[in-house]
């Protein structure tokens, strides 16, 4: 009866600031990527459009700032997200390091229902870059030590694995959002006489 | 309208698209000149600014740095795309996107109207499809977030002309943005009134479940089907391009009663009881044509609040079907329990008589038992002949006697009358100038500025009265009723009075014509 509306996922790009989370935004909505680094104060939106199994879905992305300055909203950029995607470079093992209290962090704020199978996916950004300093080993044991969180090593710059990862993301919080179907309850009864039927409405009509 | 804007200095001045680029300390102009009562009023509009608008106050406040730099970079977010001076944007990619943000159709609607769920996910809007919406539907959540992280919540922002109402009410964020003669209070009327459309439909219990158990769910799926119902109260004035009375009673929070012989009204009003009386679990009968109320027959003790009428009136109203067949539907009156359903039969009393009846019950196997009890009063009606005499109201284009009236007073071009013991208007038919698109905008405007100046809260008014350019204006609140009256602007002060007179005098003979005093009971 009623037209199956697309869905819509809420998509959280978190790490540390200068890791490449907007930069990885821009160049998979739009193709595009700049030398130029510019920090992102708060957040930044996009929306893209991709089909998933037959289904057209649309991805809220949701660019978060990497400095400290800026990170005062959490639950409110937290809250919903049906995926988290977390950035690092893999140039600069801090960024590396950092994952794990990106990831509780999140996992803290955004209290989804179901911690330990929320869809995470790891990226580790700059592979285009010479100086490499996190081996891909030591990322493949820490995605697979936090539940087996899907691990892509991309380049915003060259477009390396981005298009891949981004559609596993979509893929993965679809699947969880096929798996809590519609809440099935049944409301309430009215009672008469409950005291939940608001006083005031007694005798004295209103209308 | 137009509204003269000074920006704040330390707020963003984006080049491109923003709903958030100017940030407007000052209270807004909204007010014709000529008006005696501008000054007064202007006051206590910068009053409620002042006690209310937390944005413009923390754009101005020192202490609020990091808000000015959030909306700043807001301002900036839902361009992001645009703004990478660096690249050679060239694909369709980029297009899609921007898509509204470049569009000038959907730029300059009067009124846009915007649902979403605190996580920041589309539910509904007015124009344009909510998914390519997405971002903007971000930047709002974040603004809405930001004020409320100081344990504090955002009402409205002023800003290039265009005033946006906000509402945060269990789980969903509601966002008007307005280019029409709405005041806030009127938008946030409107809000409040898509809200209790939203609770009517699944109730609040349900509504704060389903966000309890998934703050990520996409209300959508449990709405769908449902638009017409929420588009229906909000395309109710003339930002959408057309002429309905609807927001006469939407502005008064009102309903219009279908004007019968007194004689008459009483017979429906027994068929009802007699046929009601006895059958357990009936709460409501309410029996409805063209958009007005025949009769309201109430188990003893309940009854329907007027926004919770209003939502009735909107559901018959834009629900062809049940025309076809009757129906047994759920239905939430919040007002009276925002958690629970009653079931209603809704069914055309035949198929020569237009009028539906609604009959409310407790009990949701009690279907068949209603429709029954419908033959039943539809017997009854046809019997007394009541229903002839409904349809022969129904066949006239409009109320002959107060077409009467009308006539009789040439220069009253059109009126709004509230009883102060109902919520019930009587308003005559449009008639010239203002059956047009443009002439029928003023009239409206005219409107909402008197109810607004009326019911101002810091400052309510007993008595308007104004010439302007096109016509003369006046509102005059007694203690037992609301008169809005507008006249050809060539009238004179001596005639406004004895018109009002008259029609005051003329309204108290035939007041169980066009009123119900009391709703009876069974």
């Amino acid at each position: 009866m009623a037209t199956r509306k697309k869905s819509l996922l809420k998509v959280i790009i978190l790490g540390d600031s200068s890791v490449g989370k907007t930069s990885l935004m821009n160049q998979y909505v739009n193709k595009r990527f700049s030398n130029q680094y510019k920090a992102t104060i708060g957040a930044d939106f996009c929306t893209k459009e991709v089909v998933v199994n037959d289904r057209v879905v649309t991805m809220q992305i949701w660019d978060t700032a990497g400095q400290e300055r800026f990170q005062s909203l959490g639950v409110a950029f937290y809250r919903g997200a049906d995926c988290c995607v977390l950035v690092y470079d893999v140039t600069a093992p801090n960024s590396f390091k950092n994952l794990d209290s990106w990831r509780d962090e999140f996992l803290i704020q955004a209290s989804p229902r179901d911690p330990e199978h929320f869809p995470f996916v790891v990226l580790g950004n700059k592979v285009d870059l010479d100086n490499r300093q996190v081996s891909t080993r030591r990322a493949q044991q820490w995605c697979q030590s936090k539940n087996d969180i899907p691990y892509y090593e991309t380049s915003a710059k060259e477009g390396i694995n981005v298009e891949m990862a981004f559609q596993t993301i979509a893929k993965n919080a679809l699947e969880q959002e096929t798996e809590a179907e519609l809440i099935n309850d049944f409301p309430d009864q009215i009672r008469l006489n409950s005291e939940n039927n608001r006083p005031g409405n007694a005798d004295n009509c209103q209308c | 309208m137009e509204t003269e804007q000074t920006p704040t200095p330390n707020t963003a001045t984006s080049d491109t698209n923003s709903t958030c680029e100017y940030l407007d300390a000052e209270g807004d102009s909204e007010h014709e000149t000529g008006d005696l009562y501008q000054e007064a009023d202007a006051d206590a509009e910068q009053q409620h600014h002042q006690g209310h608008n937390i944005i413009s106050e923390a754009v101005s406040g020192q202490t609020n740095k990091d808000l000015t730099t959030s909306v700043e970079s807001l301002a900036l977010s839902t361009s992001t795309s645009a703004k990478t001076e660096d690249s050679v944007s060239t694909n369709a990619v980029e297009e899609d996107l921007d898509d509204y943000q470049h569009d000038s159709v959907w730029r300059g609607q009067k009124k846009h109207i915007f649902i979403l769920s605190e996580a920041g996910k589309p539910i509904y809007s007015l124009h344009g499809n909510e998914d390519k919406l997405a971002a903007l539907f971000g930047v709002i959540q974040v603004l809405v977030s930001i004020v409320q992280r100081d344990q504090d919540g955002i009402i409205s922002i002023h800003a290039g002309g265009i005033k946006f109402a906000f509402m945060h009410r269990n789980s969903l964020i509601l966002v008007a943005a307005s280019r029409t003669n709405m005041s806030i209070q009127q938008l946030q009327l409107q809000l409040s009134d898509v809200y209790y459309q939203i609770l009517s439909l699944l109730t609040h219990s349900h509504l704060s479940k389903t966000f309890e158990r998934r703050k990520n769910f996409d209300l959508r799926r449990s709405l769908a089907g449902s638009e017409r119902l929420i588009f229906n109260l909000l395309a109710n004035d003339s930002s959408n391009a057309r002429v309905s009375s609807n927001i006469f009673t939407f502005l008064t929070n009102s309903i219009r009663v279908f004007p019968l012989p007194t004689a008459v009204r009483s017979n429906i009003i027994s068929a009802i009881q007699s046929n009601c009386s006895k059958v357990k679990d009936l709460v409501f009968a309410v029996l409805i044509a063209d958009n007005k109320l025949i009769a309201l027959v109430r188990m003893k003790k309940y009854s329907i609040h007027p926004s919770d009428l209003r939502l009735i009136f909107n559901l018959i109203e834009c629900t062809e079907s049940f025309k076809n067949s009757p129906h047994w539907l759920p239905i939430c009156l919040p007002k009276f329990n925002m958690n629970g359903f009653w079931h209603a039969h809704i069914s055309y009393l035949t198929n020569d008589c237009p009028a539906c009846l609604l009959l409310i019950s407790v009990d949701k196997n009690a279907s068949d038992i209603m429709q029954s009890v419908k033959m039943r009063i539809t017997e009854k009606l046809e019997r007394s002949q009541c229903l002839q005499a409904i349809n022969e109201e129904l066949q006239e284009p409009h109320n002959a006697k107060l077409y009467q009236q009308m006539l009789s007073m040439p220069e009253l071009r059109h009126f709004l009358y509230k009883p102060k013991a109902t919520a019930q208007l009587l308003f005559p038919m449009l008639r010239h100038p203002y059956k047009t698109l443009s002439e029928f905008e003023r009239l409206e405007a005219i409107y909402c500025s008197l109810l607004h100046r009326i019911h101002n809260q810091s400052r309510p008014l007993k008595l308007i009265y104004e010439l302007r350019d096109r016509e003369v204006i006046l509102a005059w609140v007694t203690a037992t009723y609301e008169l809005y009256a507008v006249f050809e602007s060539i009238v004179d002060k001596a005639t406004v009075i004895k018109y009002v007179d008259k029609l005051i005098k003329w309204i108290e003979k035939e007041y169980d014509v066009y009123f119900i005093r009391n709703h009876a009971t069974f």
